[in-house]
């Protein structure tokens, strides 16, 4: 290292950073560089100034964005945006480190798309398409299924496997279209007006999964309206899981994949057996119900009917006999009992009328011969027999005076 | 009893024989015919179902529209 004896200046750090600062600004590429890349650790300093760095796969830059540049943006930048950036590279002298001082910069593949994507998404939610009211209801069982795919990917085979072993009853017709690229959206357009005119009970849209440009497509705002403006219920199947298209929120309803779409829009045919035989047990319990019903009316109209039955009707003639014979017998006694004691009454005013009894009580009645009575001492003279009955026996006598009118 | 309903049609019977007999105003012996209809119906919904053989056709642009031809998603794996 030190065969070399022509004396080197020696640098001081600030001279050395200088002098690597002036290199970088006089190389004609880096003065006036386009970068391509992926921001991250986006800082939006309250100065007003950007602070990021921009990386790929391999390495980062670190980039600055001056205030009077950043405000002539026309997005907003943040990490994870791929972005195009114009500017030059240079040394930030205190540190000692290279930057990129950038003075435009311009969304870049899918960081543009996103930006338009935003865009899109909320213009077509503020004009009501993804409203949840105009979502249509799925078929229970749908026998035409009407698919806009290619008819080359994973995806119809997907879809027809599935239907296959789920509802083998269903008939799939296959709009064959573009699922990527240009002439993608008018041919997915095309799919769903023809699905419209020769209708079929449920339209799966879709296609498998790629990247953010191949299912582009989807986010179309033409097809958005094709796609809304559907009289039949359209399930969008865009990619995997994690890729939500315009069409997805346009769509009746979203599977996360094909796949998935073919499951959601088909019933199973086991379970649907399931149903029909519940269905049977269901109407059987109905028809037992309305037996059992029928049964006990008939029992109840049976009760009733016995109770005006010929043998009740003697039972209650019957009764009705006892009733009257013992009210009679009760009359009878009640009258027989009266005229005991009518007779006994007038028997007893009778025995006061006998003259026996008047006998009795010391009087007598007087006869004369002929046994007429003798009731006045006109009808008498003296010294005639007259007979006088007393209550135990009569007396015959002759009248010695007679004295007129004693008691009178 | 109807011989050839599709098997849309004979859910669709199904369906209002269920909700006729459900309302309950129907006659006994209107119950035991709907009823046996019923059960024809979930018959031959079974037979379809097992019988089905998956139909899938593919439109093909023609010059006056569109026409179906047989679709094997299989051989264009």
């Amino acid at each position: 290292m030190k065969s070399l004896q022509t004396p080197k200046p020696i640098f001081s750090v600030s001279e050395i950073n200088e002098f690597i600062k002036l290199t970088l600004e006089n190389s004609p590429t880096l003065s006036n560089v386009t970068v391509s890349g992926e921001i991250s650790n986006f800082t939006n300093h309250k100065s007003g100034h950007l602070y990021f760095t921009l990386k790929d796969d391999g390495a980062i830059i670190k980039c600055v964005m001056f205030k009077s540049y950043a405000s002539s943006l026309g997005f907003i930048p943040q990490s994870g945006m791929k972005v195009c950036a114009h500017g030059r590279i240079s040394v930030f002298p205190r540190d000692g480190q290279y930057q990129f001082y950038i003075n435009s910069m311009m969304p870049d593949g899918i960081g543009s798309l996103n930006v338009a994507y935003e865009m899109l998404k909320n213009k077509l939610d503020g004009m009501g398409l993804f409203d949840e009211d105009k979502k249509k209801p799925l078929p229970k069982i749908p026998m035409t299924i009407g698919i806009i795919t290619s008819p080359t990917g994973a995806a119809i085979r997907d879809m027809i496997n599935i239907s296959k072993r789920r509802f083998p009853l269903a008939e799939l017709i296959l709009f064959p279209s573009l699922v990527q690229g240009e002439g993608a959206p008018s041919q997915l357009i095309s799919g769903i007006k023809y699905f419209n005119e020769n209708p079929v009970d449920v339209i799966i849209i879709g296609r498998g999964g790629g990247s953010i440009e191949d299912l582009w497509a989807f986010n179309d705002e033409q097809l958005a309206y094709a796609v809304f403006a559907s009289k039949i219920p359209i399930v969008s199947a865009v990619g995997h899981e994690t890729d939500f298209t315009i069409c997805d929120y346009v769509a009746d309803r979203r599977a996360p994949t094909p796949s998935a779409a073919a499951e959601l829009v088909t019933p199973e045919t086991d379970k649907l057996k399931q149903q029909y035989n519940n269905i049977i047990t269901h109407l059987k319990s109905s028809l037992d119900f309305q037996i059992k019903n029928r049964r006990e009316k008939i029992c109840a109209f049976e009760n009733s009917r016995q109770l005006s039955s010929p043998k009740n009707q003697l039972e209650d003639k019957r009764m009705l006999l006892i009733h009257l014979s013992e009210l009679m017998q009760s009359k009878m006694k009640f009258i027989c009992s009266q005229k005991e004691t009518l007779f006994s009454s007038n028997a007893s005013k009778l025995s006061a009328l006998n003259p026996l009894n008047i006998l009795s009580r010391g009087y007598g009645a007087v006869y004369d011969e002929l046994g007429g009575v003798l009731t006045s001492v006109n009808a008498i003279s003296e010294n005639q027999t007259i007979n006088v009955k007393l209550h135990d026996g009569d007396i015959k006598a002759t009248v010695n005076s007679i004295t007129r009118g004693k008691y009178e | 009893m109807n011989k050839k309903l599709t098997f849309e049609q004979a859910t669709e019977r199904l369906e209002a024989i269920v909700n006729e007999m459900e309302n309950g105003k129907v006659t006994l012996d209107k119950s035991l015919e709907l009823f046996e209809e019923g059960v024809s119906l979930v018959k031959q919904c079974n037979a379809m179902l097992d019988k089905a053989e998956q139909k899938v056709s593919m439109l093909v642009k023609t010059d006056d529209g569109y026409e179906t031809t047989d679709f094997n998603g299989e051989n264009n794996g």
